[in-house]
C-alpha cells in the first residue's frame, strides 16, 4: 500500500500556489512513513499520469473554478472528478486531473482511493504568494489531508522542521518591487543577495 | 459527446458577416476560469477557412517576475513558467547567464544535460503523439469492428516489436468495448467519434490504441532518467549556473555513480526500441493512411532551428545542427553555429502591434518591455497575449519540423537518415512518393516529431557512451563557480526544445538581473500578426483547411495540434462545477 499527495498549481500565480504550499507545510509540519509521498507536481497536465502510477491512493491538492468565497474548502471524491465531463483541447495542455485519473483506471494501474481537497482563489495574478483567506485555509487543507493520510494507517509524526511562509518562491529579493510575504523573509532575502564580483557559495 | 456547441445568429464580433451565410466563423475558445488560454478565430468560406487569428488570451509576461532576482537562482523561477515544459526553462535560464559571463560549462556537464534533455524530449514527444494528438486522427468508435489477430498482422509488417500480439489487441479492444457499452466514456468523450475525416481501418485504430496504453510505461520510463539525473521531477534540482550539482564518484553509493548510470542504460535500452519500432511506425502508418494532410497546412515556410546537445564544454559543436531556411528552399539555409552567433544574438525581434502591450513596432529581447494594455478582441487591431517574434523581419515556424528541415538541407547524416527512412515507409503504405518538401504541411509536423524522436533515441545510447568515457578518463569535474561583473552585461540561452527554438534574453546589472525576456517556441508559432500584417504559423497554416462540419471543427483541431502548443501550462485550475470548459461557436 503506498499514498501520494499531490499539490497542484503554479507557485508564481498567487494562490494557483496552494496545491504546493500545502504539500511543503506538510512535508515541514510533519515527519510520514516511507509509503507516503509528498509530491508538488506544479501544473503537469497530462503528466500527472506518470505520478499516479504505482500508488493506491492519492490525495490531490488544488484550486478549484466555481463559485464559492475565496478561501472555501471542498473534498471531492475520485468518482465526483472521473465524472467530470472532458472537454475538447485547444491546447494539449489543459488541466487533466480527471482525464489522467480516467486513463490511470483505464490502463488498469489505478490508483483508486482518490480525493481532491480544493481552495476557492482569491487572486491568481502574476506574484508569489497566496492571499490572506487562502493562507488561513492552506492550514486547514493540511489537516484534511494529515487525517486522510492517518485514516489509511500511515501514523504522521509532528517534526516542525522550519517556517513554511519561507518557501524560496516567497522570498522576495531586493530591487523586484515585490513587497515580501513577513518582515523577516525580507531580512533573509537580503543576506542571500548575490555577492557583486565575488564567486558563487 | 460533451461538446458544447454554440450556434448564434450572425452578427458581430464577427463582422461583416450578417447576410452572408456562405461564410461562418468558428472561435474554438476554452473558457476557463482563468480566462482561457489558446483561442482560435477562424472565417470558413465555402467549406474551407478563409481567415484565422491565434489568440493566446492570458497575460504572458511571467518572466517579469525574474527582475531585481540573483542570476544564479533565475532557474529555479523559470522552470516554474510552465509545468509541461519545466526542464527547458531550467536549462535555457543557465545557458542564458553562462553565456552572458562567457563561462565555459565543463564537458560532464553538458554530457549530464544533454542526457536530461533527450530523455525530457522523448518523454515529451511520446506523450504528444499517443496521449495529447493521436485520438484527432485514430477512431475509438471504429475499434470494435477491428479483426484482433489482422491487427496484429498489419503491426509485424510493420516492426518486429514484440509487444504486437493478437492477445495484446484483444485486449485493448475488450477495454473499449466494456467502456462504449458503460456509456461512461471519460477520457474519449473529447473525441470527434465517427467524424467524416477519420479515415484509418478498424484494425489501425485497435493498433494505435494498444499503443496508447504501452505508451503510458515508456513516457514513465523516460521520466525516470530525467528523475535520476535531475533528482527530482518535475522541477529539477541538479542544475547550477556553470555546470550541474551531481557529484560524480564511481566507488562512492552517494553520487553519479556506475550504478546510476547503468539505471539510465537499461531504461534508454527499453525506451529506444519504443521510439524507433513502434513510435516512428505508427507516425509513418497514420500519415500514410491520411496523404491528403502532407497538402494542408503548411502555412509560414520560414523556418528557424538552433543547434543543440553540445559535445564541448564551450558549445562551438552539436551533435543537432541549427539553422534558417526561407520560403521553403532548402538551398536557402543559412547555418546558426551557436549562441554566440551573431545572426541570431541580433536576428531576433519581438513586434507588438497586435498584441496587448504598450507601443507598437518591434523590441530585441534585451531591450524587451512587457507593459500591460488590454483591448478587447479586434481582428484588426490588438487581440492577443503572444508578442510577435520575428527573426530578419521575418516570421519563422519552429519545432521538429524545422529541425528536420535544417538537418535535411545541411546534409546532417542523422537527419538524413531517419527522414529517409520515415518518407519511404510512408510512400510504401500511401501507394505514392511522399518527398521531404511535403513535410511542409500539418501531417509533416507529426512525422518530424517521430522522426527528431528516432535520431534523439540515437543520440541518447551515443551521450551515455561520451560520458562513461570521460569519466573513465578521470575527469570527475561538473561544476565552474561564475563570477559577476560589475556593470551591465548581456547574454542569451539556447535550447531546441520538444516544441522548438527556445531562448532567454538576460541582462546582469552589478551581479542582479535587470531584464528578462523569454522567447519560447510557441510564442513564434502562435504570434498574431506584425505590423506589416504578416501572419504567425498557426495563422498562415489554416487558412485553406478544409471544414467538413463547422459544428465539429476537427480539421482545425488537426492543424493547431500538429504544432503541440503549449501556453495553457503557466496557471491550472480545476472546474469540478463540471462546467464545460471549452466551447466551439459557430457565427
Amino acid at each position: 500500500m503506498s499514498l501520494a499527495v499531490i499539490g497542484l498549481g503554479n507557485v508564481l500565480l498567487g494562490d494557483d500556489g496552494f496545491g504546493p504550499f500545502v504539500v511543503e507545510l506538510l512535508r515541514r509540519r510533519y515527519a510520514f512513513p516511507p509509503e507516503v509521498e509528498l509530491l508538488d507536481l506544479g501544473t503537469p497536465g497530462l503528466g500527472l499520469i506518470s505520478y499516479l502510477h504505482g500508488h493506491d491512493a492519492v490525495v490531490i491538492v488544488d484550486t478549484i473554478a466555481g463559485g464559492g468565497a475565496p478561501g472555501e474548502l471542498r473534498v471531492y471524491e475520485g468518482a465526483e472528478l472521473e465524472r467530470l465531463p472532458a472537454a475538447p483541447r485547444v491546447s494539449p495542455h489543459d488541466p487533466a486531473v480527471s482525464e489522467a485519473l480516467a486513463v490511470a483506471r483505464l490502463a488498469g494501474t489505478g490508483p483508486y482511493d482518490v480525493c481532491l481537497v480544493g481552495a476557492v482563489p482569491s487572486s491568481l495574478e502574476l506574484g508569489a504568494g497566496l492571499s490572506r483567506q487562502v493562507r488561513a485555509a492552506a492550514d486547514a487543507a493540511a489537516e484534511i489531508v494529515r487525517r486522510r493520510v492517518e485514516e489509511r494507517g500511515f501514523a504522521a509524526q509532528r517534526h516542525d522542521a522550519g517556517q513554511v511562509d519561507d518557501n524560496w518562491w516567497l522570498r522576495a529579493e531586493p530591487g523586484n518591487g515585490r513587497a515580501p510575504t513577513c518582515p523577516t523573509v525580507a531580512a533573509r532575502a537580503l543576506a542571500r543577495r548575490a555577492n557583486v564580483g565575488s564567486e558563487a557559495a | 459527446m460533451e461538446l458544447h456547441v454554440q450556434a448564434r445568429a450572425p452578427g458581430p464580433p464577427g463582422g461583416g458577416l450578417r447576410g452572408e451565410p456562405a461564410m461562418r466563423r468558428i472561435t474554438i475558445d476554452p473558457v476557463t476560469r482563468i480566462e482561457g488560454h489558446l483561442r482560435i478565430d477562424t472565417e470558413v468560406d465555402g467549406g474551407a477557412v478563409s481567415k484565422a487569428w491565434a489568440s493566446c488570451t492570458m497575460w504572458r509576461g511571467i518572466e517579469t517576475i525574474l527582475r531585481g532576482r540573483d542570476p544564479r537562482e533565475a532557474w529555479v523561477f523559470a522552470q516554474r513558467f510552465c509545468g509541461v515544459c519545466t526542464t527547458v526553462h531550467a536549462m535555457a535560464s543557465v545557458r542564458a547567464v553562462e553565456d552572458a559571463l562567457g563561462l565555459d560549462v565543463p564537458l560532464n556537464a553538458q554530457l549530464i544535460r544533454n542526457l536530461i534533455l533527450i530523455a525530457h524530449a522523448l518523454h515529451d514527444h511520446i506523450v504528444h503523439f499517443y496521449h495529447l494528438s493521436a485520438l484527432d486522427w485514430v477512431d475509438v468508435a471504429a475499434i470494435p469492428k477491428a479483426d484482433p489477430t489482422k491487427a496484429a498482422a498489419i503491426a509485424a509488417s510493420l516492426s518486429d516489436w514484440p509487444g504486437n500480439s493478437p492477445q495484446e489487441m484483444k485486449k485493448v479492444q475488450g477495454k473499449v468495448v466494456a467502456l462504449l457499452q458503460s456509456g461512461q466514456l471519460g477520457i474519449f468523450a473529447n473525441g470527434y467519434w465517427g467524424h467524416p475525416a477519420m479515415k484509418l481501418p478498424p484494425e489501425v485504430n485497435l493498433l494505435a490504441l494498444t499503443h496508447y496504453f504501452q505508451a503510458l510505461d515508456f513516457q514513465r520510463k523516460a521520466n525516470q532518467v530525467v528523475a535520476i539525473l535531475g533528482g527530482k521531477t518535475p522541477h529539477i534540482q541538479n542544475l547550477a549556473v556553470g555546470g550541474v550539482m551531481n557529484a560524480i564518484n564511481f566507488d562512492s553509493l552517494a553520487t553519479l555513480n556506475l550504478d546510476r548510470l547503468y539505471m539510465i542504460k537499461g531504461l534508454f535500452d527499453e525506451i529506444v526500441p519504443f521510439v524507433q519500432q513502434v513510435y516512428l511506425p505508427d507516425a509513418c502508418a497514420i500519415a500514410g493512411f491520411y496523404p491528403d494532410w502532407f497538402g494542408i497546412g503548411a502555412g509560414v515556410r520560414n523556418y528557424l532551428a538552433v543547434p543543440d546537445l553540445p559535445v564541448d564544454g564551450k558549445a562551438t559543436a552539436f551533435d543537432l545542427p541549427g539553422g534558417r531556411i526561407l520560403g521553403g528552399e532548402q538551398a536557402s539555409v543559412k547555418p546558426i553555429t551557436g549562441a554566440r552567433d551573431e545572426v541570431f544574438r541580433q536576428g531576433v525581434v519581438e513586434d507588438l502591434t497586435h498584441a496587448w502591450y504598450k507601443g507598437r513596432g518591434a523590441q530585441h529581447p534585451w531591450q524587451g518591455e512587457t507593459d500591460p494594455y488590454y483591448t478587447d478582441f479586434r481582428d484588426d487591431g490588438k487581440y492577443t497575449w503572444v508578442k510577435a517574434p520575428r527573426f530578419e523581419g521575418k516570421p519563422m515556424q519552429v519545432g521538429p519540423l524545422a529541425n528536420v528541415l535544417v538537418g535535411y538541407a545541411e546534409q546532417h547524416a542523422l537527419t538524413r537518415k531517419w527522414t529517409d527512412d520515415a518518407l519511404a515507409r510512408v510512400s510504401k503504405i500511401a501507394g505514392r512518393p511522399v518527398g521531404v518538401d511535403r513535410l511542409q504541411s500539418t501531417m509533416g509536423r507529426y512525422l518530424s516529431r517521430a522522426v527528431r524522436s528516432a535520431m534523439l533515441a540515437e543520440l541518447a545510447l551515443k551521450h551515455w557512451e561520451r560520458l562513461v568515457d570521460n569519466i573513465s578518463k578521470g575527469d570527475t569535474t561538473s561544476y565552474q563557480a561564475p563570477s559577476f561583473p560589475k556593470g551591465p552585461v548581456e547574454g542569451v540561452g539556447l535550447h531546441e526544445a520538444p516544441r522548438g527554438t527556445l531562448s532567454h534574453w538576460v541582462v546582469i546589472k552589478d551581479g542582479v538581473l535587470s531584464n528578462y525576456q523569454a522567447v519560447v517556441p510557441t510564442t513564434w508559432n502562435a504570434s498574431p500578426r506584425d505590423e506589416g500584417g504578416l501572419p504567425g504559423p498557426y495563422e498562415a497554416s489554416l487558412i485553406g483547411t478544409p471544414i467538413a462540419d463547422p459544428e465539429k471543427p476537427l480539421e482545425i483541431l488537426r492543424t493547431v495540434h500538429s504544432f503541440d502548443p503549449c501556453m495553457a501550462c503557466a496557471c491550472h485550475t480545476l472546474d469540478p462545477a463540471g462546467r464545460t470548459i471549452a466551447t466551439v461557436q459557430v457565427l
